[in-house]
């Protein structure tokens, strides 16, 4: 009896979780693989077309484009977020718990809200062309929204606070006695940073790295909002195959490629985290 | 006397209010094995990490082959640290953790090879080079850790808790191994313990640290015979103690008896007084000895070695302890409820103010 | 961490990545008091702007489509993601696949979770509207309620539920006088989470809703307005929306005792 206990909880969220997860992302797996109906219906015979199409130059380029772009986003989201993380865990201890509720505070707030700052900041007539100009800046300055640098700083802004989180927990957990020991075996401050800290802390950057860049390559409100029309990444790519064109199965093959690019990442990541870490920190326990 | 190689002059350490280290000065001489003693709270880690360079004395200077050091960071001192939780780095392997401190002097690859090879040796560990610290044993993580800081050759090696992570048969084991590492190497070693049995194994010198302040300093065997407080009297091995008043020269108990022994300057006539005597120095039978106690047999322990007995006494409200040899105890069949009479001498009873 | 770091560069860090975080926010917030509306300049202070938001027939209409989804899924999310939190935990074999099941709606881009649901919604035939949306948000909300909770039981000791039993307790007292205290905070902090992800929800709900404007949420209504004319309204909506989220983590956090979400 007591081992059938945990099943007859956990039943009701996994039928749930079954019925309108994981049915549902099959369907879309199986949709790749059938054709597309002359009214935009969807005909049930079997073809490779929409998969080979996701490798069309076409399509293979905004692919590209959106992983460039993701990969800026999530790099410049590291380093900061790093940064900010590190510096957290610089302060007294009894400040760290405020200063990192602060840091994710914001992204717990609306992330169309959010977004919707940087075209206030970044508008022609926005508020940093306003102050450029009341600094006597007056040449015609160049469009800062609906371009691809207004993209990237919307993604970093939106996911910075999950890398702050993601770095600080291992720069917390780290036990003060091994810097300390890198400083007594002859090592100065930054290359104890640099052979110590840093390399023990990998697994906290991987983290962010990988969740900003695949949030970032299947977002589709950053570049609709900031990137203006004329803009596409994957999401818009996705959104316009369900929404407009009306081609459910070469979306769905799109969407197959998003989750394989992520499930390849996370793969990746953790192999990262369980060839770097080498094991647990020991707590001092004096 | 020979001259100092580290010398602590009149150190302080204030954290805001509170006095860590609250004026200590002592001298360390060269090859020597010495232990900072101490409860927890007693200022012997701060001590140790103003040595390493962690911390900056508040007041007072730290001398090394008499020129100050006080200021001057970790990384550029000739003084190692082996740390409480050894601080091995996880990502580096055994070998790449020794190379580290000699990397950081930037000596030729050859030389780092050699040596790393050569403390691997001396730690009994070359088969482990290649393996990361969480695959290694509490005792064979505590040799990396020595070898590491050993690999430097400092002029002083700091080892903070060296023993405390280690079972206890790990730890006998690892008192003669440290001993007999220290004496190959002829570095001077610098052990924090709050182990008393630890110190008086290990060290050439010992000194008794207690709120910051250092109360005494000497040989294991000055410590221990020679307690120069209560608490040092105390803290090292087991003491008994019986309430007295000092008459006419002599000590009188609480019950009435009198004791001999040699009362130091300090106490006047009249005063309160404690008198101490350890257990294996109390024989049984009065003997021709000048003190003598009886009281009624409440418990005893056998320990293989030897036989403790407590015994109830008019004197003091705490059981007195006798520590039997296996062949004094054979003599007398002793049992519970027995009253029986002990002796000792004016020479091994201590005198402290009460 | 005992490494020395320079203080003031740390600091100037610090100065730097908080300005950056907060400052396009705390703009927003000041212009939805800004009289005239215009984001270039300030004509003044004002609330108009609350007072013409809650005129609008659009947006409480939106708001109040919110507020059901919201509250339903997080009701629905709560008792399904604590019993899922307990049975997972109890269960100590670690299973590699129901992990990942638990874990998925958590990493699932939006966009593929919503199109999958749109294209499973349109095959069953299912009319569309704030029901169809209702169930999308169980999904990640139920995820979530069981990850703070499963923290919360992490050290939790199982045999005070097998010592109550023992004292003769049927399981459903057990639960209700033992477990269900144990776990309450991490349940409600779980909970305001979930409300705080539904309410702020936007591209499933936009897929799942079904044609016209029946069952336009929230986020909706803010997308749509920020594509299509920003009014000065929509500072003054943003500074509620962000307001209410920053109220129930704060409401979360302390609940939880300290304990921050998403960890």
């Amino acid at each position: 009896m007591a081992d059938r206990k945990p099943l007859y909880l956990m039943t009701p969220a996994l039928v749930w979780l079954s019925l309108f997860m994981v049915i549902p992302c099959l369907l879309i797996l199986a949709l790749a693989f059938f054709r597309r109906g002359i009214y935009g219906g969807i005909e049930y015979d079997f073809t490779f077309e929409n998969i080979a199409l996701v490798f069309d130059p076409l399509y293979a380029g905004i692919f590209i484009k959106s992983a460039i772009i993701a990969g800026q986003a999530a790099l410049i989201a590291s380093v900061v977020g790093y940064a900010a993380a590190y510096a957290i865990a610089a302060m007294p201890k009894s400040r760290q718990p405020l200063l990192l509720f602060l840091a994710i505070l914001p992204f717990w707030s609306n992330y169309l809200v959010r977004t919707y700052a940087w075209i206030v900041l970044l508008n022609r007539e926005g508020l940093i062309v306003s102050v450029a100009r009341a600094l006597g800046y007056n040449q015609e300055l160049p469009s800062l929204l609906y371009t691809e640098t207004a993209v990237i700083v919307g993604l970093v802004y939106n996911y910075l606070p999950f890398v702050i989180l993601a770095c600080y927990a291992p720069l917390a957990r780290m036990n003060a006695e091994i810097t300390e020991a890198s400083r007594d075996l002859g090592a100065g401050g930054w290359t104890t940073f640099r052979r110590i800290t840093l390399p023990m802390t990998v697994p906290g950057i991987a983290t962010g790295f990988v969740f900003v860049f695949v949030l970032s390559i299947g977002n589709f409100v950053t570049p609709a909002l900031l990137g203006g029309g004329q803009f596409q990444m994957i999401g818009n790519l996705v959104y316009a195959q369900f929404l407009t064109a009306n081609d459910w199965p070469f979306g769905a093959a799109l969407s197959m490629a998003l989750i394989a690019i992520m499930m390849g990442l996370l793969t990746l990541q953790t192999f990262a985290t369980e060839r770097a870490s080498g094991g647990r920190v020991r707590d001092a326990d004096g | 006397m020979t001259s100092a190689l580290l010398s602590i002059r009149n150190v302080e350490k204030h954290f805001n209010k509170y006095h860590a280290v609250d004026g200590i000065s002592l001298d360390i001489r060269e090859n020597e094995f010495f232990a900072l003693l101490g409860p927890s709270g007693s200022g012997k880690t701060t001590l140790l990490r103003m040595l390493a360079g962690f911390e900056t004395p508040t007041v007072g200077t730290i001398l090394l082959d008499g020129k100050d050091v006080s200021r001057i960071p970790p990384n550029h001192r000739p003084i190692n640290l082996m740390f409480q939780s050894y601080a091995l780095f996880p990502h580096m392997t055994v070998a790449q953790n020794i190379a580290y401190g000699l990397e950081m002097e930037k000596l030729p690859r050859a030389e780092i090879k050699s040596r790393v090879e050569e403390m691997m040796e001396m730690v009994q560990l070359p088969h482990l080079a290649g393996r990361k610290p969480d695959q290694l044993s509490g005792g064979q993580r505590q040799r990396v850790a020595l070898a590491r800081s050993l690999a430097k050759r400092p002029r002083v090696l700091l080892l903070d808790e060296p023993l405390g992570a280690l079972d206890k048969k790990l730890r006998g084991e690892m008192q003669l191994e440290l001993k007999r590492i220290q004496h190959q190497f002829g570095i001077t070693f610098i052990v924090v313990t709050h182990d008393q049995e630890e110190a008086l194994v290990m060290a050439d010198r010992i000194a008794i640290l207690r709120d910051g302040k250092l109360l005494q300093h000497g040989t294991p065997l000055e410590i221990y015979e020679y307690p120069q407080t209560r608490f040092a009297a105390d803290f090292i091995g087991v003491m008994n103690f019986f309430p007295a008043r000092l008459v006419d020269g002599a000590l009188r108990a609480a019950d009435g008896s009198a004791f001999r022994a040699t009362v130091p300057d300090t106490i006047g006539a009249g005063e309160e007084v404690l008198a101490a005597v350890r257990p294996e120095r109390l024989h049984l039978g009065a003997g021709e000895t000048e003190n003598r106690l009886t009281g009624t047999v409440r418990a005893m322990a056998y320990h293989g070695l030897d036989l403790q007995v407590h015994l109830d006494t008019p004197l003091s409200p705490q059981p007195v302890m006798l520590r039997l040899t296996a062949d004094a105890a054979e003599g007398h069949a002793l049992s519970i409820g027995d009253t029986i009479t002990a002796g000792w001498s004016a020479r091994d009873t201590r005198v402290f103010a009460g | 961490m005992g490494n020395r770091a320079p203080l003031p560069l740390m600091l100037m860090i610090l100065a730097a990545v908080f300005a950056f975080l907060y400052l396009p926010i705390s703009v927003l917030f000041a212009l939805s008091f800004n009289e005239g509306g215009m984001p270039t300049a300030w004509s003044g202070f004002s609330v108009k702007w609350y007072y013409s938001l809650f005129a609008n027939k659009d947006i409480t209409h939106a708001a109040l489509n919110t507020l059901i989804v919201a509250v339903i899924s997080t009701i629905l999310a709560a008792i399904l993601g604590t019993l899922l939190a307990i049975g997972v935990d109890i269960r100590r074999r670690k299973g590699r696949f129901l992990e990942t099941i638990i874990f998925a709606p958590m990493i699932i881009p939006d966009i593929v979770l919503a199109i999958a649901l749109l294209s499973f919604f349109s095959l069953l035939d299912v009319t569309m509207g704030l029901h169809t949306i209702i169930v999308s948000h169980v999904v990640f909300n139920l995820a979530f309620v069981c990850s703070v909770v499963r923290a919360r039981l992490k050290g939790f000791d199982w045999s005070i539920v097998e010592a109550s039993t023992d004292l003769g307790a049927p399981i459903l007292v057990t639960l209700r006088r033992v477990v269900i205290p144990v776990l309450m905070p991490a349940v409600v902090a779980g909970s305001l989470l979930a409300f705080t992800l539904s309410v702020d929800e936007f591209i499933i709900a936009f897929f799942t809703a079904g044609a016209g404007r029946a069952s336009i949420t929230l986020p909706m209504q803010i997308f749509s307005m920020i594509r299509f004319g920003v009014t000065p309204e929509i500072n003054a909506l943003s500074a509620i929306v962000m307001t209410l989220s920053v109220v129930m983590l704060a409401l979360a956090q302390r609940i939880n005792r300290g304990r921050l979400p998403g960890q």
